[in-house]
């Protein structure tokens, strides 16, 4: 528990640095539950805010951004069991983060805080956010059969910014082939949307599984759509101007069969 | 590493004492000592002083209700791929079954657009009939030839459209609203929405021909909403 107090508390001393109290911009913060097999109570205020949350269970808590959540607690569901007492909680006041309840990579509980890239992506293409927040030692993220990212480790974000469509995905030991810890599975890669893929669970426990959320609004549109290069014509129809293309062929087509007949 | 340099979670120091959250691996709320507002203590690095902010030890009750369930972050099986617009017929302007072909981005960042008998749907927009603008983008006119929407700007709200789908399915579409508007002035957000109630939008090209940059001054647009879906 000191570790992650003093974690904290450097975190804290990273986040007063770079979020001015200025800043005031909307913020977006959602917390989700990341441990297996677990159903938790979270406390704040000394009383229980969130009753049996579930594993994977999100709850949205922007509306709380720049607030401070008295003695933070996350329990075992319907216990006083503490599995995570991060005391007295400032939340940021500005900006989009991720506060996911995991493991770290020795299996202990601890409250994990991710500030979201909400950079613009380019048209057509969509981010790929990776975290590794399990008790596992590091990993390869492989998409589609090839290592997209190498020696990930608790607890670690890797992202790139990649072409709509769907990857498959797998997450093998660092360096390994096999045995593929999770998937593989199909991930959607759509435009302007980033996937936020947290690696979840146990490896000892056999409980490592994936959890997603998503941020979309952060595309490209079309800057323009220029949809002519010369005067319109005679309001000929284009099926008419097709048909006649069709007289033409059929003409020349003719003629040179009749200078074939007489060669 | 990473989480060094994240704005994180801010930590803040009950002012009764900084170790409370060490000590107290059970606490009970009624143990809690001190009057309904206590003074919190914020660190701030580099600087001697310290910023002092009020809080509500009320806030737990008002907590969950101001924020509200996501649902579950469990993966899920990928939906089937929505059907593909393939044709598009607007009788009213003598398209008679135009052929749609998907398109993207230019590398300039304009919207790609087919040859002069084909009809581009944007792929990376919305499929017509769901949620946000599926844009359907055709030319006036191309290399000399008339494009499928050379008479886009005849078509009147009311007049009915169809797409047909890969799947041999149909959907219509009614015109509820025609716009035209100067190039630089081309609502992109609206037209490119991700979100919000179905539209299908077809764009064209119109206004006055530029024939030294082989360019027309305007974009003619008509909306459509879904109908008998």
């Amino acid at each position: 528990m000191r570790k992650l107090i003093s974690l904290l508390t450097a975190a804290l001393l990273m986040a007063v640095l770079a979020v001015p109290a200025s800043a005031q911009e909307e913020a977006r913060i959602h917390l989700i539950h990341g441990i297996p097999d677990t159903p938790v109570d979270v406390v704040a205020g000394g009383e229980v805010v969130f009753g049996d949350f579930q594993f994977g269970d999100t709850q949205d808590l922007s509306a709380l951004a720049g607030e401070t959540l008295v003695g933070l607690q996350v329990r075992v569901a319907g216990t006083e069991d503490v599995a995570i007492d991060a005391g007295d909680t400032l939340l940021p006041a500005s900006g989009n983060y991720s506060i996911i309840a995991h493991l770290n990579a020795e299996g202990v509980p601890t409250l994990g805080v991710f500030e979201n890239d909400t950079s613009t992506i380019d048209a057509g293409e969509g981010r790929l956010i990776v975290r590794h927040t399990a008790q596992a030692p590091a990993v390869d993220v492989k998409a589609n059969g090839a290592v997209a990212f190498a020696d990930l480790t608790n607890p670690n974000s890797v992202q790139a910014d990649l072409p709509v469509g769907t990857i498959t995905a797998e997450v093998v030991p660092a360096g390994a082939d096999e045995p593929v810890v999770i998937g593989p599975v199909d991930l959607p890669i759509e435009d302007g949307s980033a996937l936020i893929v947290y690696a979840v669970g146990s490896l000892d426990a056999g409980s490592v599984t994936a959890l997603t959320e998503s941020i979309s609004g952060l595309g490209t549109a079309p800057t323009a759509v220029n949809t002519g290069n010369s005067p319109v014509g005679t309001n000929v129809p284009v099926w008419a101007a097709g048909l006649g293309m069709l007289l033409l062929v059929a003409v020349v087509a003719g003629r040179r069969s009749v200078i074939e007949v007489r060669s | 590493m990473f989480r060094r340099f994240l704005p994180a979670l801010l930590l803040v120091l009950a002012a009764c004492g900084g170790t409370a959250t060490e000590e107290s691996a059970v606490p009970n709320a009624n143990d809690r000592p001190g009057p309904s507002t206590t003074t919190t203590t914020v660190l701030t690095l580099g600087e001697d002083s310290v910023e002092q902010s009020a809080v509500d030890e009320d806030a737990g009750s008002e907590f969950a209700e101001r924020t509200r369930p996501l649902g579950s972050a469990l993966l899920t099986p990928l939906p089937e791929p929505a059907p593909q617009p393939i044709g598009l017929v607007v009788d009213s302007v003598g398209i008679s079954s135009a052929p749609i072909v998907d398109v993207g981005v230019e590398p300039n960042g304009e919207m790609e657009i087919p040859g002069a008998t084909e009809i581009g749907w944007y792929r990376y927009g919305s499929t017509p009939g769901e949620s946000g603008s599926a844009v359907l983008a055709a030319h006036i006119a191309f290399n000399g030839t008339d494009g499928v929407f050379r008479d886009l700007d005849d078509v009147e709200v009311g007049n009915i459209v169809e797409v047909l789908y890969d799947d041999g399915s149909t959907s219509r579409f009614e015109i509820t609203e025609t716009a035209q508007y100067a190039k630089d002035e081309l609502p992109v957000e609206r037209i490119f929405a991700k979100d919000g109630d179905p539209v299908l939008t077809l764009i064209t090209c119109g206004g006055d021909f530029n024939r030294s940059v082989r360019s027309y001054s305007d974009n003619v647009v008509a909306y459509a909403q879904p109908i008998d879906r």
